[in-house]
C-alpha cells in the first residue's frame, strides 16, 4: 500500500500459459467425448497446466501483495473483481433454483392441463402432474409405465439434515476465524480454519455417500426433470464446496506464512464470504429440494 | 410456516449482501459491517435449522417425498 503508481505487471508470461493449459484441456476433453483413445491423457495434461498457471499466477499476485506493491485503488480493483465474481455466482445459481421453481411449479402442471389447458392435455393424455417427476412424458418410466408417479418417503433428517449441521457448523466455525483475525488471535484462527476445512471434507464425503444411495435406488440424471435438477443443483454445489475448501487451505497456508493482520485481509474475507454464500446454496437446496 | 421459512432465506440474503458492500468498502468500518452481517447470516441460518426440526417436530411442516421406489 506505499505506493502512490496503479501498478501494472509487464513481461507476465501466465497468460499465455493459461491459454495454452484451457485449449489443451478443450481438445483433450472433445476428444475423449468421441471416444478418442489419447483424449483423457491429454485432458489431464490440460488440467495440469491450468492447475500450474493458477499456482504460479496466484502466488505472483500474491508475492506483489505483500512486497507493498499495490496501492489503495488497486485493493478497491480487488474488492471490486471479487464483487463481480460475487455477482455471477449469485447468477448462477439463481438460474438453476430459477429452473427448479419453473419446472415444479410452471411447466409441470401446465403438461396436465394447469391454467393453459388448451393445449397440453393433448399432449401426453393420462399425464398427471406430480412432485418429483422422474421420468420425461414420452418415454417408458422404471416402473414400466408411461409416467413413473411412485416413490417412497425418505427421512430427511438423514444424510441431508447432517450435511446441513456439517455445513452450518463451518460456517460458525468460519466466523469464530474471522472474529480471532480481527482481534489478533493467531492460534484460534488456525484452529477454527482446520476445523471449518474439515467440516468441508467431511461435508463432501456424505455428499458422495447420499450420490452413491440416490444412484442405487434409481434417482439419476436421466431421471425426467427432476433427477436433472436435483443433480445440476447438488453437484455444481458440491464443486463450490470442493473449490472453497482449495481456498480455505490455500489461506490457511497464507496465515501460517503471517500475510495478514487484524486490518489487512482481504483475501479472508474474499473466501470467508464465499464460503457462507456456499453454506445459503445449500440451505436453500435443503429446504427447496427436501422441505417446501 | 412455509412464508415464515421463506421470510427467514430473504433476510439471510439481504445479510449476505449487506457483507458484499461491506467488504467492497474495505478499511475498518467496512470490515466491521461485513463481519456482523455475516455474523447475522450464521446466526439466522443455525435458527432457520433448529425451527425447521421443531416444526417437524411439531408436525407443523413435512418433507417432500424424495426418492423413486423401484
Amino acid at each position: 500500500m506505499s505506493n502512490e503508481k496503479y501498478y501494472v505487471p509487464h513481461g507476465t508470461y501466465w497468460p499465455i500459459i493459461g491459454s495454452i493449459g484451457i485449449s489443451t484441456l478443450f481438445v483433450g476433453f472433445a476428444n475423449h467425448m468421441h471416444q478418442v483413445g489419447w483424449g483423457w491423457p491429454v485432458m489431464l495434461l490440460g488440467f495440469s497446466i491450468v492447475a500450474f498457471m493458477l499456482f504460479g499466477w496466484i502466488g505472483t499476485v500474491v508475492n506483489e501483495s505483500i512486497s507493498g506493491t499495490y496501492n489503495k485503488q488497486v485493493d478497491r480493483s480487488f474488492r471490486w473483481g471479487m464483487s463481480w465474481f460475487i455477482f455471477s455466482e449469485v447468477m448462477f445459481f439463481a438460474a438453476f433454483f430459477g429452473a427448479l421453481l419453473y419446472a415444479r411449479t410452471l411447466s409441470v402442471p401446465w403438461l396436465a392441463g394447469a391454467d393453459n389447458n388448451v393445449f397440453t392435455p393433448e399432449l401426453w393424455e393420462g399425464f398427471k402432474a406430480t412432485w418429483p417427476l422422474i421420468s420425461t412424458p414420452g418415454e417408458v418410466g422404471q416402473n414400466g409405465t408411461m409416467f413413473s408417479t411412485n416413490f417412497k418417503l425418505v427421512d430427511a433428517w438423514g444424510l441431508p439434515a447432517l450435511n446441513t449441521a456439517l455445513l452450518l457448523s463451518s460456517g460458525v466455525t468460519i466466523t469464530y476465524a474471522h472474529h480471532a483475525l480481527r482481534s489478533g488471535h493467531r492460534n484460534a484462527l488456525v484452529a477454527w480454519m482446520i476445523a471449518t476445512i474439515a467440516l468441508g471434507v467431511l461435508f463432501l464425503g456424505f455428499q458422495i455417500t447420499e450420490y452413491g444411495h440416490a444412484y442405487h435406488d434409481g434417482l439419476k440424471l436421466t431421471s425426467g426433470i427432476y433427477g436433472s435438477t436435483f443433480y445440476l443443483l447438488t453437484g455444481f454445489h458440491g464443486f463450490h464446496v470442493t473449490v472453497g475448501v482449495i481456498m480455505l487451505t490455500v489461506i490457511l497456508y497464507r496465515i501460517q506464512k503471517g500475510h495478514f493482520n487484524a486490518d489487512n485481509h482481504f483475501a479472508f474475507e474474499g473466501v470467508a464470504w464465499y464460503w457462507h454464500f456456499v453454506d445459503v446454496v445449500w440451505l436453500g437446496l435443503f429446504i427447496f429440494v427436501y422441505w417446501l | 410456516m412455509d412464508f415464515v421459512v421463506i421470510a427467514i432465506i430473504i433476510v439471510i440474503f439481504f445479510s449476505l449482501g449487506s457483507a458484499v458492500i461491506g467488504m467492497l468498502r474495505g478499511g475498518r468500518e467496512g470490515s466491521d459491517k461485513m463481519f456482523k452481517a455475516l455474523r447475522v447470516r450464521v446466526s439466522l441460518s443455525v435458527f432457520l435449522f433448529l425451527l425447521l426440526m421443531f416444526a417437524s417436530f411439531m408436525g407443523w411442516i413435512e418433507p417432500n417425498n424424495i426418492l423413486p421406489t423401484q
